[in-house]
């Protein structure tokens, strides 16, 4: 019985080893992985609501930043976004969203990525809303794999991750 | 009760029942390893760096296995890794469980962050390694493309 679990287990790792190779989808064979303690998990803001978008720790939204899936969301205005924001987010301030047609300016934002995306937003940290506001907006919208990263900007720099600041901040 | 266990059509249909569950179970992890990568992280159980190695050999020894057990190739040997990945599976759902980790399991599609279905899937895991144990004590050598070595 032994000598055919390790027969089995060599003809496993031949193919799962030999056929990430050549797939489309190939990963490195050695992960890295950053662990980052969150502490308390997920700050949840107390006007969530059932029915809201997941709210994800530091240590997930760093792993999804990490693994490059996902679309970072950064709902504030754009000098905010512009003087540090989560390196590779796009800027979609939930103060400024069009009266008209915001279906269509979300999705001209958000490049016409596939409604099922993985999505995370995020603004300034615990004192911000506008995360929310903008997630349950894009859920109304059909978005349908979307997460809030309520520790925001502040709780990725408090973690020491980088942010990105743009030339236009210092205009 | 012998005669129940060691009963061919019996053994058979468990063998393409928990065969396939196993071939299914493998499809998203082999085509999506990110993901599966990503599933097995949220478990926080294996060293960073091994995570990948195991999200790209896991699906494809449920994989074949499956094939394995369905033809009766290799068929203790099938059956063995089958009783022992379900304990593994058992185990880190329990973990998952105790620590109040919120996930779904990650058995068939990627695990989230999100609503904890991780009972349901440990529940789960219990009637599948009712079968597989079934599988590892019956002596029916029916059906069959390799003898049973016993």
């Amino acid at each position: 019985m032994l000598k055919q679990a390790f027969i089995l287990l060599i003809v496993s790792l031949i193919f799962s080893l030999g056929v990430n190779l050549v797939s489309p989808n190939k990963i490195p064979y050695i992960g890295s992985y950053r662990e980052l303690s969150s502490g308390d998990g997920p700050i949840v803001p107390p006007t969530a609501e059932e029915g809201d978008p997941p709210f994800i720790a530091i240590d997930v939204a760093e792993m999804e930043h990490s693994m490059g899936k996902a679309m970072f969301v950064d709902a504030r205005d754009d000098i905010e976004f512009y003087c540090g924001t989560i390196p590779g987010s796009v800027n979609i301030p939930f103060d400024y969203l069009p009266e008209e047609n915001t279906d269509q300016y979300i999705d001209s934002m958000m490049n016409n990525v596939s409604k099922d995306t993985p999505i995370i937003v995020f603004c300034s940290g615990e004192e911000c809303d506008l995360s929310l506001h903008l997630a349950r907006n894009m859920q109304y919208y059909g978005y349908t794999n979307l997460s809030i990263f309520f520790g925001g900007a502040r709780e990725w720099e408090n973690f020491n991750l980088e942010l990105q600041r743009s030339p236009e901040c210092e205009e | 009760m012998r005669r129940i266990i060691d009963n061919d059509i019996l053994t058979l249909i468990i063998r393409l029942l928990v065969g396939s569950i196993f071939i299914y179970a493998s499809y998203y992890k082999i085509i999506e390893p990110v993901s599966f990568a990503k599933s097995i992280w949220y478990y926080h159980l294996v060293p960073g760096s091994l995570i990948n190695l195991v999200a790209l050999i896991l699906p494809w020894l449920e994989l074949i296995c499956g094939l394995a057990l369905i033809f009766g190739i290799q068929y203790r040997g099938a059956v063995l890794w089958m009783n022992v990945m379900t304990i593994i599976f058992m185990i880190a759902l329990t973990t998952a469980v105790v620590r109040g980790i919120s996930i779904d399991c990650g058995c068939f599609k990627a695990a989230q962050a999100t609503e904890s279905s991780a009972m349901d899937a440990l529940i789960r895991d219990v009637g599948l390694l009712i079968l597989t144990l079934q599988l590892l004590f019956s002596r029916s050598k029916k059906w069959m493309i390799q003898k049973i070595a016993t």
